[in-house]
C-alpha cells in the first residue's frame, strides 16, 4: 500500500473543505473496508485520505414521523441492523443489513461507504431503491438531495462529484398498506456475495397489487427498476400463472452482467426465480409447489 | 516516506503509544510492531477471519482496517482471552470439543464467538453458525467449533 | 485409569498453545537482520526469458538482492522427474511460476521492487487442453514430448468376463483440480549462521523430503541442510515433497548470507499450484443380474501441468486402488499423464483416491439401478472381506466395510428416505451414498516405510519423544503421546513431543499416505515398552526384587506382590543416571512394516492395513436457481480403532466438508491458463453456515497390523462425499452430474435438456 496522509475532520464542513483542499489527491475514507482492499491491489493511489470516522452526528439512526428514517451515511451495516427504531419501523431494512457479508464486514462498513463505492454485488441499493430513499449529498457549497433512484449511474459509479459527501439516508415514513420484501441469492451456500438480488414494495388491496415497485440488484451494473413487470403487476390479482408471468418478464427485462460469479444467462434464470417467489410471498402464495 | 502518526489505545487492558505510518495495516501492526502474533493472517482481503480481533467489543477483520484507525480505541486480540495466562472457559472448549486442529483459524474463532458470547448467551446452532460466516477454517468441518461454542455458552451461562 | 488412555477422547497436546495463540508458525518467526523476499511471476503460460533487467529494483533503497533464473543452481530438482529450478531458467512453462526473486528490509519495499523488474519475454504457444496434449502436432512442454508417464495394468481375462456380464456399463466422468485451501498460506523462514550449515523453519507434512528437495534444488549436501518444523497451519497434501517456495527461501539465505523470510501471500500460494490433479476417466463395468461385478475397465487421461512432480504415483492410485475395495478378478487400466502450459498438480488428500471414488461411485449407483438393486447392497455385496487377498495383491488384514455400510444406512433413514415418493416440488431431495478405501501407509519409497520414534525420559520422570512425523493438525503428537503415556504409565501431561527437526530428531517421512498412525504408533509402542522395562530392571535393582513383579502406574513404581516396595518414578530415574556406569534413559525404537514394494506389474502388498469408509448424505436441490444444500451427512470410517475419537471425528468432519467444497462450490477458474479467482472471495470454500451438522461415526476393526489394532484415518474420509452427493442429487431431480464440480448451471441446464427430451 502506497503511503499517504490521514486526515480526521471533526465536523462534516471541515471535511468538504479538505477535500476541496487536496482535489484529487484526495479519497474519503469511512469504514475501509472497500477503500483498504482498492489500495493494496493499487487501483488508486490517493495522497489523502479523509476519514469521517470522528463525525458521530454522520452515525446517528433517527425516526421522524414526518421525515421519516434518518440514517447517517457513518452508520455501519451492524447499527442498522441492531437499531430498534429500525427494526421497528423498517424490520426489512435491518433483515436485509444483518444478512448481509459477515459478521466482521458488518462492524466494520457503512451504509455510506456502500453506496457510494457502488459495488454491484450489495445488498443495500435494491433494498433502499424500493422503499423510495432519498440521499443528503454535502460539498463544499451546501448539500443536495437526491431521490436514490437517481444515484446509481454504473458500475462502481455514483451520481455524485469529487469532492462531494454523502452524508444521510432518508427511508420515507412507512406508508403501513405497503409491504416490502427483499430477498439476496447465493451462487452456492458457500458465496460471500449475492449473485442478485431482489426487493419488491406493494399495497395489496383485496388481492390486487398497486403501487409496486420491483428492482433487481447484484444481478445488473446498478440497480435496476423494473417498469415493464411494475405496470405488468399493477391492478392485477396475482396468481401463480401472474407470478411466473411476471418472473419471466423480469428476466427478459433486466440487463445483466457477466462475470465468474454468473454469466447473463444464469442471472436470468436466479432473478425469475426470486421475482416468482416474492411476488407469490406477497400475495400469499406457496411458490415451492409447481407441476 | 510519509511521517509517522502517534496513536493512543488499549490493547488487551494495557495502554499502547505508538507511532505508525498511516498505511499500516492493524494486522501488520499488531503481528510486527507489537509481535501480537496470535492474530494470523490467511487472505488480507477480508474473507478468512483469521485476523479477528474485537474493537470495543466488536468483532472486525484486522486486515481491513488501519491501525491509524484504532486512535483511542479498546483492542482485544487472542493473547487477551486467557485468565492469568490460563485458557479462557471459551479457550478451553475450543480445546476438549475438537474446536480447534491445526490452530491457524483459531484465533480469529475465538474472536467471533467472543463477540457473539457477549451478546447472546445462549445461542442456537443456526444462529451461531450465521455468526461464523466470516471464518473460515479447512480441518474441522466447523462440527468442533460450533460444538465448542455451544459448549462454552452452556458453561459460561448454565443450562 | 488414564483419563486420555487410548481410546477415550482427548484433547490435541498442542491445542493450549493453539487456543492461546502462542503456537508459533512459519510466519510468526523473527530473527534479527532477518530480510523479507518476494516473487515475480509469470504473466505467460509458455514463454522464453529473453531478458531479466533488475537494475532498477536493486537500486530501491532497502532493495538487498534481485535474483532471477540466471544465479540459481543448474541442478534440476524433482521427484522422479528432475524438471525444475530454483527459479525459472530461460522458458516459463506456466502463469505463476517463479521467474524472480527480491530480497528487502521489509515486505513492501520489496513488493514495490518487483514493479521494477523489466522482463522481456518471447511469448510462445501454450497448450493448455489436455486433451490436445497428445495430438501429433501439439506444442511441446518438454523435449522429451508431452506424455509424462503411462500405465498399463491387467488382470485376468477382462473381455470374456464383460462378455459374461448381464448388464454392462460405459460413462465418463470428469474430476477438477482442488486447492487443498490450508488457512495458513505457505511461509519459510531459512537462514545460514556462518558454519557452513541453511537452517529452514518452514511449513511442511515432511521435514526430511524437505530437507532431501533443499539439498537438490540447492545443490548442496544434505547434512549442509536442517530444516525444523514449526507449528503447521494444515497440509492436505500441498506441503509434501513439490513445494518451491521453501526452496526459493532457503536459495535466498544461502545466496544472501542472511535470514530471510518468504511469506506467501493467499493469491502467491493459490498461484504456486499445489492442486489436485485433473482428470477425465472412461469407466466401464460389467456385472451379473443379481449385482455381482464381474468386470472392470477404466481408462484416465491426468494433467499434471507444467511439471510431474508426484502425479504419476496420483495418477497410480487413480488407476488401481479401488480395484482392492471389491472382489474382483478381472480388471484393465490404462492410463495417461500429460503435461500442459498450466500450474503443477499433484499430491491432495486422498492421493489420486478421490477422483476414481467419484467415478466408480456415480457407477455403482447407476448400475444398482439399472439391475434394481439397492447400491448398499450391490456395494455390500461385492465389498472385500477380512482375510481376503485382493486382485493387486493387498492383504486385507481388516475390513470394516460392510459395517460402515450398515452404519450409513441406519444413521440417514436410508430405507425409508428411498422409499418415499419422488418430489414435485420446486425444491427436491434427494439420498446417495458412497464408499471407498484407502491405504495405511505405502511402501514406495527406498523400499522403506518405517518410523523411528525417539524417547527420553528425564530424571523426573517425565518423557521427551524425539520424532521426526509430522502433526500438520491431524494430532499425530496426541496419538504418540497418548499411546506413550498408557504404555509407560504416566500421565499425558508429562509426555511432551519435539518438533521435527532433521538434526535432531529420527529419519521418518512424515505425514503423507496416512502412514502415522500405523508406523510411528507401532514404534511408539515398541519404544514405549522398552522404556519401561528399562525403568523396571532399574526399580527391581534398587528395590531388591524381581522387575517381573513391577508395574509402574500415574508415575510410581510398584510392586504386585509387595506392597511396601514402591519408588517414585523420578527416584527411579534419577537412580538409572546417578551412579557409576549410569546414563540418562535413552530409547530408540523403529517399526518398519512387513509390506513390499509393488512389483513392476503394480502387483504387491504395500501398505500394513487398509482403511474404509462410507457416507450417506441427503441433499436439497433447487430446480429454479440450481443450487445444491447438503441436508444431512453420516459419514462412517473404519479406522481400526480410534485411538483418539476426537481427532478422528475432527478428521472425519473435515473431510467431509472438504468434499462438499470440491464437489458444489470451489472451481477454478483459468483463461489461457491464467488463475482468475487466486483469491479466497472468489474461490469459495464452505463456511460454518453453508454445510449442515456433520455426523460422523467410527467401526473399530482391529487391524492386527496396527497399533492397538489402528489404521489411518482422515484420508479415507474425503474420498466418498462426492459420488454420495451426485448420486443425491440424482435421486432427487433425476439427472446424473458426471463432470464435478455439480455448479447451478449444470443442473439449470440438466433439467432443461430432461424437460426438452421430456416435452419432445
Ligand atoms: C468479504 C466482504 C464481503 C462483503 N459482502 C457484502 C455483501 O454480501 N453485501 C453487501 O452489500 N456488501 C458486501 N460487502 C461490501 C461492504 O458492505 C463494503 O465493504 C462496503 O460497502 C464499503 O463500506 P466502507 O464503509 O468500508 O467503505 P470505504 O471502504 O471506506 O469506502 C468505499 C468507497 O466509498 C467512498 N465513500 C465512503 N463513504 C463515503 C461517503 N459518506 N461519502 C462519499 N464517499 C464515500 C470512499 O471514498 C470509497 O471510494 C462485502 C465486503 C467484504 C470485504
Ligand atoms: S486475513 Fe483478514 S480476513 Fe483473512
Ligand atoms: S483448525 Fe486448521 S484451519 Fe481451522
Amino acid at each position: 500500500m502506497r503511503d499517504f496522509h490521514y486526515l480526521e475532520p471533526r465536523t462534516v464542513s471541515e471535511a468538504t473543505a479538505m477535500l476541496a483542499d487536496h482535489g484529487e489527491e484526495a479519497c474519503v475514507f469511512a469504514g475501509g473496508t472497500a477503500l483498504i482492499l482498492a489500495l493494496r491491489q493499487r487501483m488508486m493511489a490517493p495522497g489523502v485520505l479523509v476519514s469521517l470516522g470522528q463525525l458521530e452526528e454522520m452515525r446517528a439512526i433517527r425516526f421522524d414521523p414526518k421525515e421519516g428514517l434518518l440514517i447517517g451515511a457513518m452508520a455501519r451495516h451492524n447499527d442498522i441492523a441492531r437499531s430498534k427504531i429500525v427494526r421497528q419501523h423498517y424490520p426489512v431494512v435491518a433483515e436485509m443489513a444483518g444478512g448481509l457479508a459477515n459478521p466482521q464486514v458488518r462492524n466494520q462498513a457503512t451504509i455510506g461507504g456502500n453506496l457510494c463505492y457502488a459495488d454491484p454485488s450489495t445488498d443495500p441499493p435494491a433494498c433502499l431503491l424500493a422503499l423510495g430513499a432519498e440521499l443528503t449529498i454535502k460539498g463544499q457549497h451546501g448539500a443536495r438531495r437526491i431521490p436514490m433512484d437517481e444515484f446509481n449511474v454504473d458500475y462502481f459509479t455514483v451520481a455524485m462529484e469529487p469532492g462531494e459527501i454523502l452524508t444521510q439516508i432518508r427511508l420515507p415514513p412507512p406508508d403501513q398498506e405497503v409491504t416490502t420484501f427483499y430477498r439476496r441469492h447465493l451462487r452456492t451456500p458457500a458465496e460471500h456475495r449475492p449473485v442478485a438480488n431482489l426487493a419488491l414494495a406493494v399495497r395489496n388491496r383485496g388481492g390486487a397489487f398497486e403501487d409496486v415497485r420491483l428492482i433487481v440488484g447484484a444481478a445488473t451494473p446498478a440497480p435496476q427498476l423494473l417498469d415493464g413487470v411494475q405496470d405488468y403487476l399493477s391492478g392485477r390479482s396475482v396468481t401463480a400463472e401472474v407470478a411466473a408471468e411476471a418472473a419471466d418478464r423480469a428476466a427478459e427485462e433486466m440487463f445483466p452482467i457477466s462475470d465468474g460469479r454468473g454469466d447473463e444467462g444464469f442471472r436470468r434464470q436466479v432473478v425469475r426465480a426470486l421475482t416468482r417467489r416474492l411476488v407469490a410471498e406477497a400475495a400469499n402464495l406457496d411458490w415451492k409447489e409447481t407441476e | 516516506m510519509m511521517a509517522k502518526n502517534r496513536i493512543s489505545l488499549e490493547i488487551n487492558g494495557e495502554a499502547v503509544e505508538a507511532d505508525v505510518r498511516p498505511n499500516r495495516l492493524l494486522s501488520d501492526f499488531l503481528r510486527d510492531d507489537l509481535a501480537l502474533t496470535g492474530t494470523k493472517r490467511g487472505c488480507e482481503t477480508g474473507v478468512c477471519g483469521a485476523c479477528s480481533v474485537l474493537v470495543d467489543g466488536d468483532v472486525v477483520k484486522s486486515c481491513l482496517s488501519l491501525a491509524i484507525q484504532m486512535n483511542g480505541c479498546s483492542l482485544t486480540t487472542v493473547e487477551g482471552l486467557a485468565c492469568d495466562g490460563a485458557p479462557s472457559p471459551l479457550q478451553k472448549s475450543f480445546m476438549e470439543c475438537g474446536g480447534l486442529q491445526c490452530g491457524y483459524c483459531t484465533p480469529g474463532f475465538l474472536m467471533a464467538a467472543s463477540d457473539l458470547l457477549a451478546r447472546t448467551s445462549r445461542p442456537d446452532v443456526a444462529t451461531i453458525r450465521k455468526n461464523l460466516s466470516g471464518n473460515l477454517c479447512r480441518c474441522t468441518g466447523y462440527q468442533g467449533i460450533v460444538d465448542a461454542i455451544l459448549d462454552a455458552s452452556e458453561k459460561m451461562h448454565g443450562t | 485409569m488414564n483419563a486420555f488412555a487410548p481410546g477415550l477422547p482427548t484433547p490435541q497436546v498442542t491445542s493450549q498453545e493453539k487456543a492461546l495463540g502462542r503456537a508459533t508458525y512459519a510466519g510468526d518467526l523473527k530473527i534479527a537482520g532477518m530480510l523479507h523476499a518476494k516473487l515475480l511471476r509469470s504473466p505467460h503460460a509458455h514463454a522464453r526469458i529473453l531478458n531479466v533487467d533488475v537494475s532498477r529494483a536493486i537500486a530501491l533503497p532497502g532493495v538487498r538482492a534481485v535474483f532471477t533464473g540466471d544465479d540459481v543452481p543448474q541442478r534440476a530438482w524433482g521427484v522422479k522427474h528432475k524438471q525444475q529450478h530454483v527459479l525459472a531458467r530461460e522458458v516459463v512453462r506456466f502463469v505463476g511460476e517463479e521467474i524472480a526473486a527480491v530480497v528487502a528490509i521489509d515486505e513492501d519495499t520489496a513488493e514495490e521492487a518487483l514493479d521494477l523488474i523489466r522482463v522481456e519475454y518471447e511469448p510462445l504457444p501454450a497448450l493448455i487442453d489436455p486433451s490436445q496434449a497428445l495430438e501429433p502436432n501439439a506444442v511441446k512442454v518438454h523435449p522429451g514430448g508431452n506424455l509424462a508417464d503411462e500405465i498399463g495394468i491387467v488382470r485376468g481375462d477382462v473381455d470374456s468376463a464383460f462378455a459374461e456380464a448381464d448388464i454392462v456399463h460405459e460413462e465418463t466422468y470428469t474430476t477438477h483440480s482442488q486447492y487443498p485451501g490450508y488457512m495458513e498460506p505457505m511461509a519459510t523462514l531459512a537462514t545460514t549462521d556462518g558454519s557452513g550449515k541453511l537452517t529452514v523453519w518452514t511449513a511442511t507434512q515432511s521435514v526430511f523430503l524437505a530437507r532431501q528437495r533443499l539439498a537438490e534444488a540447492l545443490d548442496r549436501p544434505v547434512s549442509t541442510v536442517r530444516v525444523v518444523q514449526p507449528t503447521v497451519g494444515g497440509g492436505f497434501g500441498g506441503k509434501i515433497i513439490e513445494e518451491r517456495s521453501s526452496v526459493i527461501a532457503g536459495f535466498l539465505a544461502a545466496a544472501t548470507d542472511r535470514p530471510v523470510r518468504l511469506c506467501l501471500s493467499r493469491i502467491d500460494d493459490m498461484l504456486s499450484g499445489a492442486f489436485s490433479v485433473p482428470m477425465k476417466i472412461r469407466l466401464k463395468m460389467g456385472m451379473t443380474r443379481d449385482g455381482r461385478i464381474t468386470a472392470k475397465d477404466v481408462s484416465i487421461r491426468a494433467d499434471c501441468g507444467a511439471y510431474a512432480g508426484l502425479a504419476p504415483e496420483v495418477m497410480l492410485v487413480t488407476a488401481m486402488r479401488s480395484d482392492n475395495m471389491q472382489r474382483l478378478e478381472h480388471t484393465r487400466s490404462h492410463a495417461q499423464l500429460v503435461y500442459t502450459h498450466t500450474m503443477p498438480r499433484g499430491a491432495f488428500r486422498g492421493f489420486g483416491g478421490t477422483q476414481m471414488a467419484f467415478a466408480l461411485n456415480s457407477h455403482l449407483t447407476a448400475m444398482a439401478d439399472l439391475a434394481g438393486i439397492d447400491p448398499i447392497e450391490l456395494h455390500r455385496q461385492n465389498a472385500i472381506r477380512t482375510g481376503d487377498l485382493s486382485i493387486h495383491g493387498w492383504k486385507i488384514g481388516s475390513c470394516g466395510l460392510p459395517e460402515c455400510l450398515n452404519q450409513i444406512e441406519g444413521a440417514i433413514g436410508w430405507t425409508e428416505k428411498r422409499s418415499r415418493p419422488k418430489q414435485r416440488g420446486v425444491l427436491r431431495r434427494g439420498i446417495g451414498m458412497a464408499a471407498a478405501m484407502h491405504v495405511s501407509g505405502n511402501r514406495t519409497m527406498g523400499n522403506w516405510d518405517g518410523s523411528t520414534i525417539v524417547l527420553k525420559v528425564n530424571e523426573d520422570g517425565r518423557v521427551v519423544v524425539l520424532t521426526s512425523e509430522a502433526d500438520v493438525g491431524q494430532g499425530s503428537n496426541t496419538m504418540l503421546s497418548q499411546i506413550c503415556a498408557h504404555e509407560l504409565g504416566v500421565p499425558l501431561s508429562h509426555v511432551s513431543v519435539q518438533t521435527p527437526d532433521t538434526d535432531f530428531t529420527p529419519y521418518c517421512l512424515g505425514s503423507i499416505a496416512s502412514r502415522v498412525t500405523i508406523n510411528a504408533g507401532k514404534a511408539m509402542i515398541k519404544a514405549a515398552r522398552e522404556a519401561r522395562e528399562t525403568i523396571l530392571a532399574a526399580a527391581a535393582e534398587k528395590l531388591g526384587c524381581d522387575a517381573i513383579d513391577l508395574t509402574i502406574e500415574d508415575g510410581v513404581v510398584q510392586s504386585t506382590s509387595n506392597a511396601n516396595h514402591f519408588a517414585k518414578l523420578p527416584d527411579i530415574c534419577r537412580y538409572h543416571i546417578f551412579r557409576h556406569g549410569g546414563e540418562g534413559i535413552h530409547i530408540k525404537a523403529t517399526h518398519d512394516p512387513d509390506t513390499v514394494m509393488m512389483d513392476g506389474d503394480h502387483y504387491g502388498n504395500i501398505a500394513p492395513a487398509y482403511s474404509f469408509a462410507a457416507q450417506a448424505v441427503e441433499v436439497e436441490v433447487d430446480t429454479e436457481t440450481g443450487q445444491v444444500r447438503l441436508i444431512e451427512s453420516w459419514l462412517s470410517d473404519d479406522c481400526g480403532k480410534a485411538i483418539n475419537p476426537l481427532a478422528v471425528h475432527g478428521q472425519s468432519n473435515g473431510a467431509a466438508v472438504q468434499a462438499i467444497g470440491w464437489t458444489l462450490c470451489e472451481e477454478l477458474q483459468f483463461e489461457e491458463g491464467r488463475l482468475m479467482n487466486g483469491n479466497l472471495a472468489d474461490y469459495t470454500m464452505p463456511t460454518a453456515d453453508s454445510v449442515p451438522e456433520m455426523h460422523s461415526s467410527i467401526v473399530e476393526s482391529m487391524d492386527p497390523n496396527g497399533p492397538l489394532g489402528a489404521k489411518g484415518a482422515s484420508e479415507t474420509a474425503i474420498l466418498p462425499g462426492a459420488p454420495a452427493i451426485a448420486n443425491a442429487v440424482f435421486d432427487a431431480i433425476g439427472v446424473r452430474i458426471t463432470d464435478l464440480p455439480i455448479t447451478p448451471e449444470k443442473i439449470l441446464a440438466a433439467i432443461a435438456a430432461q424437460k426438452e427430451k421430456r416435452d419432445a
